[in-house]
């Protein structure tokens, strides 16, 4: 029973931060139909921002946040509008390629720059972790959880509230109707295509304390968002969290009572299943 | 020109080896080059003929490679029966990746062959009985063999860079034979309009699951060979994303849908990145990311088809 439990517990802290991940892709490819296989190398960028801020300057990594998330919205608002934006009209496989360019790119730049390297932040209190009814949770690791918590929250009541929240969610239903009613579709994508990658960036933050860090990172984050998205549809905003913390929670248990080794295929067969059988997500409000 | 390109690219097939053969690095970057044309040639014909973007082709390399090395290791067959059965066997395990994927379009293909080849590399790491897990195959002799009553000199990189050629040039055969054929056209069609080919009564899944064997049989053979040549292999080695990212670019830089495209995008693409990496160790895969992004921005056709375009334009 306890094992059920910590497992439970740490699949909802771990899946947290995945849903967060996935959150940011689905918006982007709600809005501009681009399944952006360089977000894993966005979160990867902001783990090796919370790394250098702690190295380089002793900023405390759940400190350094509020200098890299506006850091990748504005890198994301230009990859929009210099990278991506003459693609766009080329169609879904060229865009497609393209974000495997730019992945490849990024995360190369990086190994060049950083080497290949595990890399690890140490924080002091990381060592010793909470044990509330006896459940250990790491302290970095609560930390995390809470500030996803309450990133996704203000990023839910943005959707919902403001104006361009609004406008993103109209674009996202149907882009003619959108520009009709005189909504800038450009501006929009180039918003939200900031929006995804200031998310990623704060999750590689979020992330990086505990998990090694490593320029290729990217490539199994981006694996996972897929499985992520697709659980909840793609384009939903709430089925992204859902899907987060469900392959959390499967990760978790299944290395406790399927297999440890084989944790990360569990994840891909539910992706292939979904992706098969039900390809408007598990609840159904995705598009096909 | 075709013509000519094709002479001359044999010309330098048989000529250029024994120019170079003293400098150990040029005929390995030939081997190397070679070996990319015939990988990137494989994933062409799928996804250049067909327009379906495979993110696994390395599932088919990996099997190739294992099935290779296995069956020397364990049933002592030799190698080279070993690479034609690792190209049969990537078939083998291609049909039931395509009759599943190819359910699924566009992006959603994508996205599951992603998906089929991590649970694939994934097995191959646990399977231990079967793989070796994480630590790998390795051979340290290969059989004698004798041609003409010479023995070949498996030490020597020679014969490798022959025998990689002629399964380039077989990949490259096969190729113009899409490109001639009745199953070449109904691919493009599939590529231009997947409902309009099947209402014209094409049996489009039975057009893309042939391809797929096609292309994972050339594949597999990529893969045998590559055990042979580095006489090791490992799940990280022959089953990584990866590779199967670098198939696609080798492709799309080239030339999608031509002959010669792989050739070019596999001389320009592997001379540039083994050249940095000889220098550099890492981040090789800078330049096919920024060239991957400038063809597809400027050179939608790739660098063989803008530049056969442009010799069009001249006449």
């Amino acid at each position: 029973m306890e094992t059920f439990v910590q497992s439970v517990v740490s699949g909802v802290l771990t899946g947290s931060l995945y849903a967060m991940i996935g959150v940011g892709l689905t918006v982007v490819f709600g809005v501009m139909r681009i399944i952006n296989l360089a977000h894993g190398d966005l979160v990867m960028l902001g783990m090796f921002g919370a790394f250098w801020a702690h190295a380089l300057l002793r900023i405390d990594p759940f400190v350094s946040i509020v200098l890299w998330v506006p850091l990748m919205f504005l890198a994301g608002m230009l990859i929009y509008r210099f990278l991506l934006k003459p693609i766009i009209p080329g169609g879904e496989l060229n865009t497609l390629l393209y974000t495997a360019g730019l992945s490849l790119l990024i995360a190369n730049i990086a190994l060049f720059a950083w080497t290949g390297d595990y890399r690890t932040i140490k924080l002091r209190y990381g060592l010793t972790p909470l044990r509330p009814f006896g459940i250990a949770v790491p302290i970095p690791l609560a930390i995390a959880f809470l500030l996803a918590i309450i990133i996704t929250a203000c990023l839910y009541l943005f959707l919902a509230r403001t104006d361009p929240g609004r406008a993103i969610r109209a674009t996202s239903q149907n882009p003619e109707a959108a520009a009709l009613m005189g909504i800038d579709v450009d501006r929009i994508s180039m918003l939200t295509f900031g929006l995804g990658s200031a998310l990623a960036g704060a999750a590689g933050v979020l992330l990086a304390p505990s998990l090694y860090l490593y320029p290729t990172v990217g490539e199994l984050l981006v694996a996972k968002c897929f499985v992520i998205v697709v659980l909840g549809g793609l384009g939903s905003v709430s089925g992204a969290i859902a899907g987060g913390i469900l392959l959390g929670l499967v990760e978790s248990l299944g290395a406790v009572y399927i297999s440890v080794a084989y944790k990360d295929t569990i994840g891909f067969v539910i992706f292939l299943l979904v992706l098969l059988f039900r390809p408007s997500g598990l609840f159904g409000v995705g598009r096909t | 020109m075709n013509r000519t390109a094709a002479v001359l690219a044999l010309l330098l097939l048989v000529l250029a080896p024994p120019l170079v053969a003293s400098n150990q690095f040029l005929l390995h970057l030939g081997i190397t080059v070679l070996l990319w044309t015939l990988l990137g040639a494989a994933w062409n014909m799928l996804g250049g003929f067909a327009g379906q973007v495979s993110f696994g082709h390395a599932t088919f390399f990996g099997v190739g490679a294992y099935t290779t090395l296995i069956l020397y290791l364990k049933a002592g067959l030799a190698p080279w029966y070993g690479m034609v059965l690792g190209g049969l066997a990537a078939v083998l395990v291609s049909l039931p990746i395509g009759l599943i994927c190819f359910r699924l379009r566009g992006p959603y293909f994508s996205l599951s062959t992603l998906a089929v080849a991590e649970i694939v590399r994934l097995v191959a790491l646990n399977w231990e009985a079967l793989t070796n897990g994480p630590v790998g195959l390795l051979i340290t002799t290969l059989p004698r063999v004798a041609l003409s009553g010479r023995t070949i000199n498996w030490e020597s990189k020679l014969p490798f860079y022959y025998i990689i050629a002629v399964l380039a040039l077989g990949a490259m055969l096969a190729t113009y034979w899409l490109t001639r054929a009745r199953l070449g056209a109904y691919l493009l069609a599939i590529r231009e309009d997947e409902d309009a080919a099947e209402s014209i009564g094409i049996a489009t899944v039975r057009a893309k699951v042939l391809t797929l064997a096609l292309s994972a049989f050339f594949a597999g053979l990529g893969g045998g060979f590559y055990g042979l040549y580095y006489r090791y292999v490992d799940p990280d080695a022959v089953f990584p994303i990866a590779l199967s990212v670098e198939m696609v670019f080798i492709a799309v830089v080239g030339g999608l849908a031509t002959v010669t495209g792989p050739v070019i995008g596999a001389i320009f693409l592997t001379s540039i990145g083994e050249t940095f990496r000889e220098r550099f160790l890492v981040g090789h895969l800078i330049f096919y990311g920024l060239f991957m992004m400038l063809v597809i921005r400027y050179l939608p056709e790739g660098i063989w088809g803008g530049a056969r375009r442009a010799w069009a334009g001249r006449r």
